[in-house]
């Protein structure tokens, strides 16, 4: 595999969990109107974390940075 | 039956007193403990750069928790049911974890001799003008924040020792002072973390119980699912609670968050941005060691469970509105249902559980207003001051400094006093939004958007503060912006378009200066 195929792996991957973390936000209004209640509070923590857990996964695999 | 609303005897008294005092000691010990450690006043504020990840991560959960989270999400959850819970933060937690990823950065500027934020700006733009511009607006929007947390402290106190409202605001400023005096204020990374993890421990264990107390989750969704909002002062309407939207009656309904779904997008992204927009918040930072992987994981989980504290906190207000239904919305006025917490601390976990919460919201409110009026004296000495008159003396600078606390102190005391808000989480979430919306671009993106520039930095702050006079409950009505939704989505937005179209047509430093800024990347 090429270096370019590599990297171009690597930013469809980025690209992926991206999404993922805007449809986590995206989830978080229609759960609240569709379902609602307690249902819909600790659903929109439980969506909160998996958008922190990407995000903080993303900045650890992809765009850590040394000193 | 329904318990009683409780009545604060002597007991109640000497256990919130005794509460404050064990925490005002221990603060105070680390405080002097650290400060001797010290060799410096510039290492005291940012440490050795040898603060951990434990360390790190409490301490900014015990700034992110402010006597909004800790205590006012209980008058949330309590006045407007489901629909509270956009202000009560559900999704704070995504805004925790981007102020992780982006803060981080902040570590690189103190290499460069940055002590505070706006320092920060001065060298990523190197101008003085931003620098004071972005100290200007801290002090105008922290004053804002400040009115908050007086009212969720004088709240605390007006209940737990009789004391009538405004002479407990009195206490509160006098509590602040004497916080001040004592070096507490110092706040010293190992202080907030104390702080953190008193909130977290004490947000959690008042929830549980509470939710226990109020009969468990499926009582208290039936009962609020019954009831109708209420408005502060005991005007029963026929808008029901069950939904996540509150349609509340135009004009002034509509500057509630949660009056329809714009309210609530603009809601979100408010507290998406707004943890990495907070000065105080990600100046944490500052003071970091270097972090392995592993650690920035460890931060991570630290958040999460921190940043459960205000979920908890709202359920408080649900289990509070459960019991005794609508009866706070009409009592003690001008606390109204920001009294729940108390009331509910007290009727569901007694004198112990209640002086801990009292603890916890000092802890939140009155050091974080010292905080804050240190920040806000400072930004005068340091960032207007001292930046203008570059030749004026240290000891000068820390005259100015120690006098400037006098008016901080006073100002958010006198607007309490004279205009105190109805529900203290709706209004500070006002400055939230302008703090979300302004900083999170000029200190966040900045860290990582070569392009930025000064121009870009200035004109967004501009443009945030004027937006900031707009809103709905202050002179948007005179230009007929009343939704609270429209207005904060027109800051958060109008500002990222300011700061990013003006930085395109604008120069940016010369790339040898960007070099010491920008790390190389390391896949």
């Amino acid at each position: 595999m090429t270096l370019r195929n590599v990297k171009e792996t690597g930013m469809s991957k980025i690209h992926c969990l991206l999404a993922i973390m805007i449809l986590c936000i995206i989830l978080v209004p229609v759960i609240a109107y569709l379902i609602g209640g307690w249902y819909a509070y600790w659903g929109h923590v439980l969506l909160a974390i998996i958008f922190a857990v990407l995000a903080v996964f993303i900045k650890t695999q992809y765009y850590w940075e040394e000193d | 039956m329904a318990p009683p609303i409780p009545e604060a005897g002597p007991e109640m008294m000497t256990g919130v007193i005794a509460a404050i005092a064990a925490f005002l000691t221990i603060s105070i010990l680390l405080g002097f403990f650290m400060r001797k450690k010290a060799k410096s006043f510039e290492e005291w504020l940012v440490g050795r750069r040898d603060i951990g990840p434990l360390v790190t991560g409490f301490a900014l959960v015990a700034s992110y928790l402010s006597g909004w989270a800790i205590f006012g999400n209980a008058g949330l959850g309590y006045a407007y049911g489901w629909s509270g819970s956009w202000l009560i933060g559900t999704t704070c937690v995504a805004g925790t974890a981007l102020c992780l990823v982006i803060g981080y950065r902040m570590r690189k500027y103190v290499a460069l001799g940055v002590r505070t934020v706006p320092e920060m700006l001065k060298v990523r733009f190197e101008s003085r003008m931003v620098q004071a511009l972005a100290g200007l607006a801290m002090i105008i929007l922290l004053i804002v924040y400040s009115v908050g947390q007086y009212k969720a402290m004088a709240t605390v106190w007006t209940i737990t020792t009789n004391t009538s409202f405004f002479g407990s605001l009195l206490a509160t400023a006098i509590l602040v002072l004497v916080y001040l005096i004592v070096g507490g204020y110092t706040g010293t990374q190992w202080v907030s973390c104390l702080q953190g993890i008193l909130l977290t421990i004490v947000g959690w264990t008042l929830g549980i119980t509470a939710l226990i107390w109020a009969g468990g989750p499926t009582r208290i969704a039936e009962t609020i699912g019954m009831q109708v909002f209420t408005a502060p002062g005991g005007t029963q309407t026929q808008i029901p609670l069950k939904d996540y939207t509150l349609s509340l009656s135009p004009p002034e309904g509509l500057a509630f968050p949660g009056v329809d779904y714009v309210g609530v997008t603009a809601a979100m992204f408010m507290f998406l941005f707004m943890a990495t927009g907070f000065p105080h918040n990600i100046a944490r930072f500052l003071g970091t060691r270097k972090i392995t992987k592993r650690e920035y994981w460890v931060m991570l989980l630290i958040l999460i469970v921190g940043g459960l504290t205000p979920l908890w906190i709202g359920v408080v207000g649900f289990a509070a509105r459960t019991v005794w239904g609508d009866v706070l919305m009409a009592t003690d006025p001008p606390i109204y249902g920001d009294s729940a917490a108390v009331y509910a601390s007290i009727s569901a976990g007694g004198i112990p559980l209640a002086s801990l919460f009292a603890a916890s919201v000092f802890a939140a409110s009155v050091a974080t207003i010292a905080g804050m009026v240190m920040i806000m004296a400072t930004n005068i000495t340091r960032d207007l001051i001292h930046n203008a008159y570059p030749k004026t003396s240290p000891k000068k600078l820390l005259w100015l400094t120690k006098l400037m606390l006098i008016p901080f102190i006073a100002i958010p005391l006198w607007w309490t006093f004279t205009s105190p808000p109805p529900i203290l989480s709706e209004f500070m979430a006002g400055s939230a939004v302008a703090q979300a919306g302004i900083f999170f671009f000029v200190v966040g993106i900045s860290m990582y958007w070569k392009r930025a520039t000064k121009w870009g930095a200035i004109t967004t702050i501009i443009y945030g503060l004027i937006l900031t006079l707009l809103n709905p409950n202050a002179y948007g009505k005179l230009v007929g912006l009343y939704h609270w939704g429209y207005w904060a989505l027109l800051l958060m937005f109008g500002s990222a378009l300011t700061y990013f179209l003006v930085s395109l047509v604008t120069k940016p430093l010369p790339e040898e200066k960007l070099k010491k800024l920008f790390p190389k990347r390391k896949s």
